[in-house]
């Protein structure tokens, strides 16, 4: 070669290198930071369980309530982001003063995926279908308003009135969950009383129609679901681009989370519908580090696990063990427990310290000026010897007055492995200050036999909570709900300050004054920290993994995680995840 | 045997054969009743009313005493009506007609790799025992043995990850066909070899040798057909092995199958899921010790109907 000619080939060399350099800095990175969303594309999410109903009103369970986001639609949306409503199929609305008329205009030229016009009498029609006692519809309880329907009617094609029963302080957030179903496919079959049936998983998916962004193409099943575009969908992007993006979402049934994570290393799913384990992240990280997964922070989960003592009065658990009842126990567990070691060794980092089920994800709810006590040990032991709880042997370990054995029994998931390394936490941190603990891993339809039968001493575990509003679970905040952990179902309230938290609550969820609710549930926060009938220590981050190659993701801490705004995903062009 | 022999002998492993489905199919229902919770538990996760949740438990019938529930079901399967799922809101038969045609897909595969490797693999080690490639293949099969499906389901989907050489989406049964296949292909193997060395230990083999039997003939023709007999004399624990293997590798590997369906019917506390599917595989473990013991008696004139 001669030399003369080095120069050029250098220079062509590094003119090369700098624009695969540029090239490769500029493509598009998570989130999808350079371009437009391609349009067109498949994306593969799996999920654990599969629909038992293609009609999220007879089934409510996670798969029916994620494939009804996917097909349906509602009137008005929540902002898993923001948390405010948003107009979805109502395009807006008006309210009178006293919040129990709520007049909403529908989107004109709106059409369902069969292309049969939505109208107000569909709206009219999924309200019947929904508080028929023949369907018995499992979604009817949580579209009540103290127990009282809500009435709807037409007043033309495109306008409908909704009478609340009483004021609600959620007010139409509620809705959020109702998808609009299409009379003109189901009228029959509600006035024959066959609507449970009608759209059951053996139903041809052709005959499942929606307004949401995708249609049902096939089920197979204990495999796929598989969605394809709706061609009606309503919804444009702000360029004006016809929504969605994707040409097909497949929904993979993977029951068991450590194959979910195996097909997401392996590039045969793009994204899982359920969040990251701490464990997990040590795995991933590599992967995202070279590019080939994103993981996305949505934040601190609204759902942290905590621990309650049975506080049912005369519980048979407390017949000879009173002490299980005394706040002063909770407390002193409250004071005992090492949080950060639960957040370091369980969690592995991927939590948050906390003292209450409201957590910062809670967002305007939380209360961060709420009292977070340090450890001390001293003071938990004194608590205890307060209720008679001492070293009578010498042995580091507690007796009652009648030299019982200072013991209880504490139920949790068995095969949950940040629930059952926690119980082993405490199990070992209460034994510094003398209490005996047995942890029993059994499986959650134990754990909630044992609840409903009030035949447990304490529990560790979780209930999910999809709505970050405290007057949309009332069942947990109020003593008459089936999920006031300690004590539920009260005919009344047994204790003065759950009679005061039931009194606030009432208020809370029919004012509707904003900074009034506020107040109030702040009140119903700081009655539950002096009485801490739930014990909380910790709240993982949720952490979202994802191929590289999904875009316009935005996860939030809600269910479903992802999938929550699925009409906006895309993938960028490429290799995807291969199909058999 | 005896035609008139063998017509009693049918029949009398027929009725021990429907005894052992009654039992098991009995058993599970009890058992999923006896178990805490119902299949109306995670509705109350789901933060469904009190009032709902009662109404479909009388739906569902679990409000009836456990004999009514068990006559009905019963006379249900005396129609060939299995009940219906909680879990799926489908006819459990409809359920278990799908799976079991899944499960058998998969199990037949894994057979079908299983005798490709297994039967060849023993008369060779069978023909040497002491032998180099036995002394290779033997502590091999014995680790494979040992190993249950459910890690080797791992280990296979982690070599899928490491290699990219198979596919573990959902439906592909390469995966979860070869985690069935290999433990059986070392049963297979073991056994296959300890008759051939036996067979080959033989005087009959000598003689065939005295003969002028060529070697391979001798050993691939004379002593593996001779060998074979002990296998279907197994015939049924390999059903066995494979119907109860399948319940960990199908819930692994996500294959929709009759194991991954019980699993469901138990954690979701369905009572005549759980029952249809031991009873369907209580009748598939049967049918296959019974189909075993005629073909040895067919492929060996020394087996007699006592």
């Amino acid at each position: 070669m001669p030399i003369k000619r080095l120069p050029v080939i250098a220079t062509v060399v590094a003119v090369a290198a700098a624009i695969f350099f540029v090239w490769r800095q500029a493509g598009p990175g998570p989130h999808g930071r350079a371009s437009a969303p391609a349009s067109g594309g498949e994306l593969v999410a799996t999920m654990r369980t599969e629909p038992k109903s293609f009609d999220r009103l007879v089934s409510s369970r996670s798969a029916e309530e994620l494939l009804s986001r996917l097909t349906q639609a509602p009137l008005v949306r929540v902002n898993r982001l923001t948390g405010q409503v948003e107009p979805w199929l109502a395009s807006s609305w008006t309210t009178s003063a006293d919040g129990l008329t709520w007049t909403f205009k529908l989107r004109e030229g709106v059409t369902f995926s069969d292309g049969a016009p939505f109208t107000a009498a569909d709206v009219v029609f999924t309200f019947d279908a929904l508080y028929d006692p023949k369907v018995g519809s499992e979604e009817a309880s949580s579209l009540r308003i103290h127990d009282q329907p809500i009435s709807v009617r037409a007043v033309d094609d495109h306008t409908v009135v909704l009478g609340f029963p009483s004021a609600f302080g959620p007010g139409i957030s509620l809705l959020d969950s109702l998808p609009m179903l299409p009379r003109h496919k189901l009228q029959d079959a509600l006035a024959a009383g066959r609507f449970a049936d009608a759209w059951s998983v053996t139903t041809p998916p052709a005959e499942i129609v929606g307004l949401g962004p995708f249609a049902l193409s096939e089920y197979r099943p204990g495999e796929r679901l598989v969605l394809v575009r709706n061609p009606h969908y309503w919804r444009r992007d702000a360029d004006g681009r016809a929504l969605p993006y994707l040409d097909r979402l497949d929904l993979d049934i993977v029951p068991e989370q450590d194959a979910e994570l195996l097909r997401l290393q392996s590039g045969q799913a793009d994204l899982t519908t359920s969040e990251v384990r701490p464990e997990d992240l040590a795995v991933l990280k590599p992967l995202a580090d070279a590019g080939r997964v994103q993981l996305v922070t949505a934040g601190v989960s609204t759902s942290p696990d905590c621990l309650w003592f049975n506080l049912t009065p005369g519980a048979a658990v407390a017949k000879t063990r009173p002490w299980l009842q005394a706040v002063e126990l909770r407390r002193a567990i409250s004071l005992a427990v090492d949080r950060d070691a639960i957040v370091n060794t369980v969690f592995l980092g991927a939590a948050e310290p906390v003292w209450s089920p409201v957590t910062p994800s809670h967002g305007e709810w939380y209360l961060p000026d709420q009292p977070h006590p340090a450890r001390d040990l001293a003071e938990a032991r004194r608590l205890l010897a307060s209720i008679g709880l001492t070293d009578r042997h010498g042995d580091g370990l507690l007796e009652d007055a009648a030299d019982r054995p200072a013991r209880f029994s504490l139920l949790t998931q068995k095969g949950h492995s940040l629930r059952e390394r926690t119980a082993a936490m405490l199990q070992e941190q209460l034994k510094q200050i003398g209490l005996t603990v047995d942890v029993v891993a059994v499986d959650p339809q134990t754990i909630i036999a044992r609840y409903t039968d009030r035949s447990y001493d304490a529990i560790y575990f979780v209930a999910p909570s999809d709505s970050i509003d405290p007057a949309r679970n009332l069942d947990f905040w109020m003593s008459r709900g089936a999920f006031h952990y300690w004590n539920a179902s009260q005919a009344s309230p047994a204790t003065a300050w759950e009679a005061t938290m039931d009194d606030l609550m009432r208020r809370q969820s029919t004012s509707l004054d904003p900074a009034e609710r506020r107040r109030l549930f702040a009140e119903v926060q700081r009655t539950l920290s002096t009485e801490l009938p739930v014990i909380c220590f910790a709240a993982p981050r949720i952490t979202i993994a994802m191929s590289a190659r999904v875009r316009g993701a935005t996860p939030s801490v809600l269910p479903p995680l992802v999938l929550w705004n699925a009409d906006t995903l895309s993938v960028a062009p490429g290799r995807g995840a291969s199909r058999p | 045997m005896t035609s008139g022999g063998l017509a009693t002998f049918v029949v009398r492993r027929l009725a021990a054969a429907m005894a052992l489905v009654a039992v098991v199919s009995v058993g599970a229902l009890l058992l999923v009743r006896l178990a805490p919770g119902d299949a109306t538990t995670d509705l109350v996760l789901a933060h469904v009313d009190e009032a709902t949740i009662a109404r479909t438990r009388a739906r569902l019938g679990l409000d009836r005493p456990f004999l009514v529930e068990l006559g009905d079901w019963l006379a249900g399967v005396a129609h060939l009506d299995l009940g219906e799922s909680s879990a799926f809101g489908r006819p459990v038969a409809d359920l278990v007609g799908e799976r079991v045609l899944k499960t058998a897909e998969l199990a037949s595969l894994a057979l079908v790799l299983a005798v490709a490797l297994g039967l060849p693999l023993g008369v060779l080690t069978g023909s040497r025992p002491g032998g180099l490639f036995a002394s290779c293949v033997a502590p091999i099969s014995i680790g494979i043995l040992s190993c249950p499906p459910i890690v080797g389901a791992f280990g296979l989907m982690l070599l899928a990850l490491g290699t990219g050489w198979l596919s573990i989406a959902p439906g592909d049964p390469v995966v979860p066909a070869l985690a069935l296949a290999l433990p059986l292909a070392a049963t297979i193997e073991r056994v296959q070899s300890q008759a051939t060395a036996e067979v080959l230990a033989a005087p009959g083999a000598g003689a065939a040798a005295a003969r002028g039997l060529p070697p391979w003939r001798l050993l691939w023709v004379h002593a593996a057909r001779q060998a074979v007999r002990p296998l279907l004399g197994v015939a049924g624990v390999i059903v066995g092995t494979l119907f109860s293997g399948s319940l960990a590798v199908e819930w692994v590997t996500s294959w929709p199958g009759l194991g991954r369906l019980l699993y469901d019917g138990i954690v979701g506390r369905d009572p005549f899921l759980v029952a249809g599917c031991a009873l369907s595989g209580a009748v598939l473990i049967a049918a296959a010790n019974l189909a075993g013991d005629l073909a040895r008696g067919l492929a060996d004139p020394r087996v007699r109907v006592s």
